[in-house]
C-alpha cells in the first residue's frame, strides 16, 4: 500500500523495478552481456584472417622435368594453396590427407614433360578432399588456376613452333573467356559472408531463451502476474515495462558487435543504416516475444527455456547462408520463412553488401514488423485468458480466492 | 566397488526418471535426429536461376544459352534486354547471375579472334556463386574447345593433333570421400557429433545439478561411495546411455540419410569412449560451476554455434589463430569432429587419428581431475558440517530460489 502513495502505476514504475531486479541477478545479468558478448569476440577471433590463403597440399612428382618443377612452383605461388610436402609414393600421400596433413595430392605423372610436347595429352590429376567442402573447393581452386596457365604457356609455344603469329595463338587458346564478376563481395572473404550472419544467429538463441527466463520467473506464480499488471496501471505499459530494459541491453550488445563489424573488420555499408537499425529492433523485438509466448504456454520456466533452445539453437542451418534456402525442401524452407533471423540476415545482406535499392528492401523489414505486432497480440491475447481463467476460477471457488487475496 | 555400483544405478534410475533429464537426453535426441538434416537433406543446389543478356543473337549465343540451361547446376529462367533491368532482378533475388553475352560473339568466335562473355554472379551466397561460376565456366570451356578444334581441323591439322594442341595437358580433378560435393554429407556427419556432445552436456549438467542424489539407503554399510567411486559410477552410468545413443547418431542416422562411411565400426566405438567421458566431465565441471539447472540450461544454448565452427570444419583450422586454436583444443567437438569424421567419412586407421585421440582422453583427465578435487572438498565440507561447523551451500549467491 505504501508503494501505491509513492510511484504512480504505469510503465516506468515496471521498467526500473526490473532494472532493479536484473542489477540483482548477477547470472541473468552476465548471460544477457558477457556471455554474448564473448562469444561473438571468440567468432570474431575465429574468422578474423576473412580468407583462407595457403592451404596445404600435398605434391607427388614422378616426372622431375622443368615442366613439373615449374608447375609445381606455379600452383604454390597461386594464394589459395601452398605445397607443403613432397609425397614419395601415392599410399605416403593418401595417407597424409587421411590424418589431416594436407587438404590434397597432386600427382604429376612419370614422362609429363615429353609426353606433352608428344602431343600425347599427359593426365595430372589433383585428389581432394571434399569432405571439408569449404577447404576442398578452395585447395581446387587454387590448382585449377595454376596448371591450366601452365597448360596455356605449353600451348603457346606448340602453336607458335607451327609458325602461327603470337596474338592469334593467344585468342586460340582460350576462345570464350568468361569475365567472372562476384557481385557484391569480390574478396570472396568470409567475415562479410558468414561471421556477418553467425553474430545475430547466436543473439537470436540469447534473446529467445533469456526472455523465456526472465517472463517465466514472473508466470511461475500467479500473483506476480497480476502484481506485474497492477504497477503497470494496464496490460500495455505492464508489457512493455518489463520487456524494454532488455530490448536495450539487447540493442547495445548488437551494437558493439556491429560496431566491430563495420569498424574493425570493414564489413560494407552500400545500404542504408537507419534500415538496419529499424530492423535490429524489430528483430530484437520478435525474438523477445517469442520467448515471452514460451514462458506464457509453458510451464515451468525450465520447460520454456528447453523449447527456446530446441527451437533456435539448430536454426542457424535453416536462415539458408550456408545452404540457400532456395534448395531447401519443403519443411526446412517453412522453418526458415517463421525464425526472425532469416527476414533480419536478409535485411542485413541488402543493405550491408548488397545496397539494394530502398523499393525493393522494403518486404523483410514488414515480415519483421508483422511478427513483432502478431507476436505481441499473442501475447495480450494469452495474458488476458490467463486472467480470465484466474477470475472465473476465484468464482467457482471462493474460498481459494480469498486465502490468495489474504496472503 | 558396491559404492560405484550403487552410484551407477541410481544415477541410470535418475535418467529416467528425472523429467527434464529424460527429456534432453531421449526426446531431444530423437527430435534432433529429425529436425536437425532437414535444410541439407537435398544435398546439391540446382538450377539456380539466371538471367542472360543476349546482345548477340546468333545461333552460336543461343547454343551457348542452351547448353548452360542444360546443366544441373544452372537454370536460365530470364532473357533480359540489358544489364540495368537484369541487376533489378538480382536485387530482387529473382535470379542470382547474370551472363552478358556482348555483340559479334558469334562473328568474333569465327573469325579465331577470342570472344569473351562476361558472368555477374551473386557472391553474397557463397554456394551461389560456386554454382554459378562453375557451372559457367565449364560450359564455356568445353564450347571454346570444340570451336578451337573444329577450326584446326579446318586449316588442316590432324584432329588427333588439333585436339592436343587445344589441351596439351589434362587437369583432372578427383574429389575424394564425398564425390558429389554433397551438402549434407559434408555437414551432417560433423554436426551429429556436436549433436551429441549439446545433448549429453545438457544432460549431465541437468543430472549434475538437479536435487535428488543417490540415496544413502543403497549403500550396504551406510557409508557414502568415495569420491572415485561417485564419479566413475556417474561415468558408467553415462557411457552405458551413450552406448545406445551414440551409435544411433554415428551409425544408424547416417546409413538412414545415406551419408556414404567408409570406416569400420570398431575404430569409431573405440574412439567414442574418451570422447564420451571427456563430455560428460565437462558437463559435471559446468554443473558444479553454475550451480542450478536453468543457468546450465542458458549457457549451453548458445555455445553449440560457436563450437561447430571451432572444430575446423567449416573454416579450415590452418587460418584460425593459434590462441583461438589452443583455446578450442579444450572443448571435446574439436578434436572430437575432425577425429570422427577421419574415421568415418574418410576411412583412416585409428593410427591416423591418435592425436585427436589422445587429446580426449587427456581431458578426461583433466575435468576428472577437477571433479575429483571437488568431489574430496565436498566430502571435507560434509564432515565439517557433521561436527556442527555450520552449513554452508557450496556455490553462495546462486541457488535460484534465494532471491525470488
Amino acid at each position: 500500500m505504501l508503494t501505491r502513495r509513492h510511484f504512480r502505476p504505469g510503465f516506468w514504475l515496471v521498467f526500473w523495478r526490473e532494472i532493479d531486479w536484473l542489477g540483482r541477478r548477477p547470472f541473468l545479468l552476465a548471460f544477457i552481456t558477457i556471455v554474448p558478448i564473448g562469444l561473438m569476440a571468440l567468432l570474431t577471433g575465429i574468422f578474423s584472417a576473412g580468407l583462407a590463403t595457403r592451404l596445404p597440399i600435398a605434391v607427388l612428382d614422378l616426372d622431375g622435368s622443368d615442366l613439373s618443377r615449374s608447375i609445381i612452383r606455379m600452383v604454390d605461388a597461386t594464394p589459395d594453396t601452398a605445397v607443403a610436402v613432397r609425397a614419395g609414393e601415392l599410399a605416403e600421400g593418401r595417407g597424409m590427407i587421411l590424418s589431416g596433413k594436407v587438404h590434397g595430392l597432386l600427382m604429376l605423372p612419370r614422362n609429363l614433360e615429353r609426353d606433352v610436347f608428344a602431343g600425347r595429352r599427359p593426365e595430372v590429376v589433383f585428389f581432394y578432399n571434399t569432405q571439408t567442402l569449404t577447404t576442398g573447393n578452395l585447395t581446387l581452386r587454387g590448382v585449377n588456376a595454376a596448371v591450366p596457365t601452365a597448360a596455356a604457356g605449353i600451348r603457346l609455344s606448340l602453336r607458335t613452333a607451327q609458325g602461327q603469329p603470337i596474338e592469334t595463338a593467344q585468342a586460340a587458346i582460350a576462345p570464350i573467356p568468361v569475365q567472372t564478376h562476384a557481385l557484391f563481395n569480390p574478396t570472396l572473404n568470409y567475415v562479410y559472408f558468414l561471421l556477418a550472419a553467425i553474430l545475430p544467429s547466436l543473439l537470436q538463441i540469447v534473446v529467445v531463451t533469456a526472455s523465456a527466463y526472465a517472463v517465466g520467473i514472473d508466470v511461475e506464480t500467479r500473483h506476480r502476474l497480476r502484481v506485474l499488471r497492477r504497477l503497470g496501471g494496464g496490460l500495455w505499459p505492464a508489457i512493455a515495462g518489463k520487456v524494454l530494459p532488455y530490448t536495450i541491453v539487447f540493442l547495445l550488445v548488437l551494437g558493439l558487435s556491429d560496431a566491430v563489424l563495420f569498424g574493425i573488420l570493414g564489413l560494407p555499408l552500400h545500404g542504408r543504416s537507419w534500415l538496419l537499425v529499424i530492423a535490429g529492433l524489430l528483430f530484437i523485438l520478435s525474438c523477445q516475444f517469442i520467448g515471452v509466448l514460451l514462458a506464457l504456454l509453458l510451464k515451468p520456466t525450465a520447460s520454456a527455456v528447453s523449447i527456446g533452445t530446441l527451437l533456435t539453437s539448430p536454426a542457424f542451418g535453416f536462415m539458408g547462408i550456408g545452404f540457400p534456402r532456395l534448395g531447401m525442401n519443403a519443411f526446412a524452407y517453412g522453418f526458415g520463412a517463421v525464425l526472425p533471423g532469416t527476414w533480419y540476415l536478409t535485411v542485413r545482406i541488402d543493405q550491408t553488401i548488397r545496397g539494394t535499392p530502398l523499393d525493393l528492401s522494403a518486404k523483410p523489414i514488414l515480415v519483421l514488423l508483422a511478427f513483432v505486432v502478431g507476436l505481441a497480440g499473442l501475447v495480450a491475447f494469452r495474458l488476458e485468458s490467463i486472467r480470465a481463467n484466474a477470475a472465473r476460477d476465484a468464482n467457482i471457488t471462493p474460498p481459494a480466492a480469498l486465502s490468495e487475496a489474504v496472503s | 566397488m558396491s559404492g560405484l555400483l550403487a552410484v551407477f544405478r541410481g544415477e541410470i534410475r535418475r535418467i529416467f526418471t528425472l523429467r527434464p533429464v529424460f527429456s534432453v537426453l531421449i526426446i531431444g535426441s530423437a527430435f534432433y535426429a529429425v529436425f536437425y538434416p532437414q535444410p541439407y537433406l537435398n544435398e546439391a543446389l540446382r538450377n539456380v536461376p539466371i538471367a542472360i543478356v543476349d546482345a548477340d543473337g546468333t545461333s552460336v549465343s543461343r547454343e551457348l544459352a542452351r547448353r548452360i540451361d542444360a546443366t544441373p547446376d544452372i537454370a536460365v529462367t530470364m532473357v533480359l534486354p540489358d544489364l540495368v533491368s537484369a541487376e533489378r532482378e538480382v536485387y530482387a533475388r529473382k535470379i542470382f547471375g547474370i551472363l552478358v553475352i556482348p555483340k559479334n560473339f558469334e562473328r568474333d568466335l569465327l573469325h579465331g579472334r577470342a570472344s569473351p562473355i562476361a558472368l555477374y554472379a551473386d557472391a553474397s551466397y557463397f554456394l551461389v556463386y560456386q554454382r554459378v561460376s562453375g557451372g559457367v565456366a565449364a560450359v564455356a570451356r568445353s564450347l571454346g574447345a570444340e570451336v578451337e578444334t573444329t577450326r584446326l581441323i579446318g586449316i588442316g591439322v590432324d584432329p588427333a593433333l588439333a585436339s592436343a594442341a587445344s589441351d596439351p595437358m589434362q587437369l583432372t580433378a578427383l574429389p575424394l570421400f564425398n564425390p558429389q560435393g554433397g551438402y549434407a554429407t559434408y555437414v551432417l556427419p560433423g554436426a551429429f557429433v556436436l549433436l551429441l556432445q549439446q545433448i549429453l552436456l545438457m544432460g549431465v549438467g541437468l543430472l549434475g545439478t538437479l536435487p535428488g542424489l543417490v540415496p544413502a539407503g543403497n549403500v550396504p554399510d551406510g557409508r557414502p561411495p568415495g569420491p572415485f567411486a561417485t564419479l566413475a559410477g556417474k561415468m558408467l552410468a553415462y557411457l552405458l546411455l551413450e552406448a545406445v545413443i551414440l551409435p544411433l547418431y554415428l551409425l544408424a542416422l547416417p546409413y538412414f540419410y545415406g551419408l556414404p562411411r567408409l570406416g569400420g565400426v570398431v575404430p569409431i566405438l573405440i574412439f567414442a569412449v574418451p570422447f564420451v567421458l571427456s563430455v560428460s566431465g565437462l558437463g559435471l565441471v559446468v554443473a558444479a560451476i553454475f550451480g542450478n539447472p536453468l543457468s546450465v540450461q542458458l549457457v549451453l544454448a548458445s555455445i553449440g554455434l560457436p563450437f561447430f565452427f571451432l572444430a575446423g570444419f567449416a573454416w579450415p583450422t590452418e587460418v584460425i589463430p593459434d590462441a583461438v586454436h589452443v583455446v578450442s583444443l579444450m572443448v571435446p567437438s574439436t578434436s572430437a569432429i575432425n577425429g570422427f569424421t577421419r574415421l568415418a567419412q574418410l576411412g583412416a586407421p585409428l593410427a591416423d587419428v591418435r592425436g585427436e585421440f589422445l587429446m580426449l582422453w587427456g581431458l578426461t583427465l583433466f575435468y576428472g581431475g577437477i571433479l575429483w578435487i571437488l568431489e574430496v572438498r565436498k566430502r571435507k565440507t560434509h564432515e565439517r558440517e557433521d561436527l556442527g561447523a555450520g552449513s554452508r551451500p557450496p556455490f553462495p549467491g546462486v541457488s535460484p530460489q534465494s532471491d525470488r
